[in-house]
């Protein structure tokens, strides 16, 4: 197990706390709260996959470059792939924004 | 049940559905509220020092609501979370949450509860505290029961195995899907106990002829078998709670007597098939007079510390309820112990293994008791390798034989009897389960040779995919991990570690020692709590057990906001 913590630049508020997801083989949950930090998203990621710091920083910096959307998010990984991690993702922005 | 493709095809399924999409189906529009949640973030303390990725609400979700305008507290276990093991958190919120809905009923506020089975048992990474968390679960399934109706559901796909069996097998009714399986032991744990030829796990039309959920209902291990479906889900769960509380004595895990009977219908050495066993028993529990199930005809018993410590602690000499389950009594006391039968018709069951009739004869003696008309007490003596692994166990429901064994124990306490427990060598998985767990008091020998687990270690071992080495590495600093019995006198349901000079030959000065100990409980469990509320009041539990606590407190004081005028 890994834990990362990373921080993204974010223009727009988290409405709601948000919970997506299962630590399931193969998925992941995402639990998004909102922050005093209005202009950050502020991320930690528990994962259940050692080594692979490059390719979630990529991820998430994707995702966020696209969604740039402030609060603090957990995310607890049990071998998710890229898709199936920015899928969870779009799923909690768009529950916590809409 | 025949296929009917429309119904499949136009289904929504509730197998698909997470743990909180299942809460959600069953639960009236809008009415759901969820206690203890990921956003309260009491997650297992023991799994992130292991290398473990917790889940923020454990893979437990309970739920508030009203099925049917009627209120009820869902406990949904998430399948997809360490196989829907049940470790210290997730364990404590189903057994508080039917701590919560007795209150409510005690004070007048009728509260149903509806369990989702979906579970491999305790998690072995959180071992003595998943088995001990199961064991209250029951407990806390048995308190409310008189009350409230307690609906369980096992729809599948994981299924229902391990000790969370014995709670489902005590609910006052049992749903079950053609996709659900209960059983006590798994198929793979079984071949890996008892060899591929006592069960073979590959053989998927064998798993489901015995644990299959058609299976269950023809035999009467669960009453009512419905499709893969939220509405009829739901329909069967709103039948269900409507029905209401049966009268006391006619539970399934109440009836001593037919499962007797149906244990006598059949000679374990000729065992017949599944098949057949739906002719042989049918789907009602009916009891024949006199109908005793097969047992050796004479013990031959080697004198294992089960049998020395029985019969020191009475003083007299043991006699046998059957060969493998003795009983001794004195003045103001009966003492219990399952042990070793080398003769055993059950040929899984020869070491102290509690099996089918271990679990009957054991039911027998506590209800001898009980019929009494005295406030006798209850001593386990505890030394067994564990529950019986096999394929003619599972066959006959071996989670219902011992749901039968913790229902007489918890009928016991409830009806005055003191019950003490006094593990004097192994006390194993659901072998304790069903003879020491649900005792008022529990006591060990503080010796080498006492080892109290959810598993044994090679297994626990192979199943966590590690080796012993590392297990024993871990099982340092992961108090309930670890197989010493110091260790788990640490964990807060130990009321007693006893040290003797000769746990296998015990002085006359151990014995006397040890009797003082057994009857200061005794004392204690007459003038304490009848539940087993004490386990998280005591010393051990405010260190090892704080996440047990915060859970009560926090689902307390969520249950009263939410609390429905």
């Amino acid at each position: 197990m890994q834990t990362l913590t990373y921080r993204f630049p974010a223009t727009q508020n988290t409405r709601r706390p948000t919970h997506i997801g299962v630590v399931a083989s193969g998925d992941l949950e995402v639990l998004l709260d909102t922050s005093q930090d209005g202009d950050v998203a502020e991320v930690r990621v528990r994962t259940s996959v050692d080594g692979f710091d490059t390719i979630w920083h990529a991820t998430l910096e994707r995702f966020f470059t696209h969604t740039p959307l402030a609060g603090r998010w957990e995310l607890n990984d049990f071998g998710a792939t890229p898709a199936v991690v920015t899928l969870r993702l779009r799923q909690a922005a768009e529950a916590a924004t809409s | 049940m025949t296929v009917d493709w429309q119904q499949v095809l136009a289904r929504h399924s509730f197998i698909e559905g997470d743990a909180l999409e299942r809460a959600t189906a069953l639960l009236d529009p809008n009415s759901i509220r969820v206690l203890c949640g990921p956003f309260d973030r009491i997650e297992s303390p023991w799994l992130e020092p292991q290398g473990i990725v917790p889940q923020a609400d454990d893979g437990v979700v309970i739920a508030r609501g009203t099925l049917d305008g009627r209120p009820a507290v869902i406990a949904s276990i998430e399948q997809g979370f360490q196989g829907g093991g049940t470790g210290e958190v997730s364990g404590a919120k189903i057994s508080h949450a039917l701590r919560l809905a007795a209150d409510d009923n005690r004070a007048g506020l009728p509260t149903a509860a509806v369990l989702l089975f979906e579970t491999g048992g305790v998690r072995l990474q959180e071992a003595n505290l998943g088995l001990n968390a199961v064991a209250e679960i029951c407990s806390a399934v048995l308190d409310l029961r008189p009350m409230a109706p307690v609906i369980g559901v096992v729809a599948g796909e994981v299924g229902s195995f391990g000790g969370m069996s014995i709670a489902a097998a005590l609910c006052t009714r049992l749903i079950i899907t053609p996709q659900g399986r209960i059983g006590l032991n798994g198929p793979a744990v079984i071949e890996q106990e008892g060899g591929v030829g006592e069960f073979d796990s590959s053989d998927r039309a064998l798993i489901w002829s015995i644990d299959g959920g058609e299976q269950r209902a023809a035999i009467g291990l669960a009453d009512k078998l419905v499709a893969d479906d939220r509405d009829l889900i739901r329909a069967a769960v709103v039948d269900a709670v409507a029905a209401g509380v049966p009268p006391a004595g006619s539970h399934r895990s109440e009836r001593v007597d037919a499962l007797g009977s149906r244990l006598a219908s059949f000679d374990p050495r000729n065992p017949p098939a599944p098949q057949d066993l739906r002719r042989l028993w049918g789907s009602t529990f009916e009891a024949h007079d006199g109908a005793r199930p097969a047992t050796a005809t004479a013990s031959s018993a080697p004198r294992g510390r089960g049998r020395r410590w029985l019969a020191a602690l009475a003083g007299t000499e043991p006699v046998a309820v059957i060969p493998s389950v003795l009983r001794a009594d004195t003045a103001d006391a009966t003492y219990l112990a399952v042990v070793p039968d080398p003769q055993n018709p059950f040929h899984r069951a020869r070491n102290g293994e509690v099996g089918l009739t271990e679990s009957w004869a054991l039911a027998v003696a506590i209800d001898d008791v009980i019929g009494s008309g005295t406030k006798r007490a209850i001593v386990a003596v505890v030394d067994l390798p564990s529950q019986a692994y096999g394929r003619i166990e599972e066959m006959a429901g071996l989670h219902h034989a011992i749901a039968t064994t913790t229902d007489a124990y918890h009928r016991a306490r409830n009806a005055g009897h003191p019950t003490v427990a006094i593990v004097v060598g192994h006390a194993l998985s659901g072998g304790f389960l069903a003879h020491g767990l649900q005792a008022q008091q529990i006591l060990a020998l503080d010796d080498p040779g006492v080892e109290i687990h959810a598993m044994h270690k090679s297994a626990a071992a192979r199943i966590t995919l590690r080796t012993v080495a590392e297990l024993d590495e871990l099982a340092k600093t992961i108090v309930p991990l670890s197989y010493h019995v110091r260790d788990w006198a640490q964990l807060g349901f130990c009321d007693g570690l006893l040290p003797v000079s000769d746990a296998d030959d015990p002085t006359a000065d151990d014995i006397s020692a040890v009797r003082k100990a057994v009857d200061a409980a005794i004392g204690a469990a007459r003038s304490g709590p009848r539940d087993l509320s004490n386990r998280l009041e005591s010393p051990g539990a405010l260190t090892n057990r704080k996440a047990s606590r915060a859970i009560r407190d926090a689902m307390s004081a969520q249950w009263r906001a939410t609390e429905t005028p």
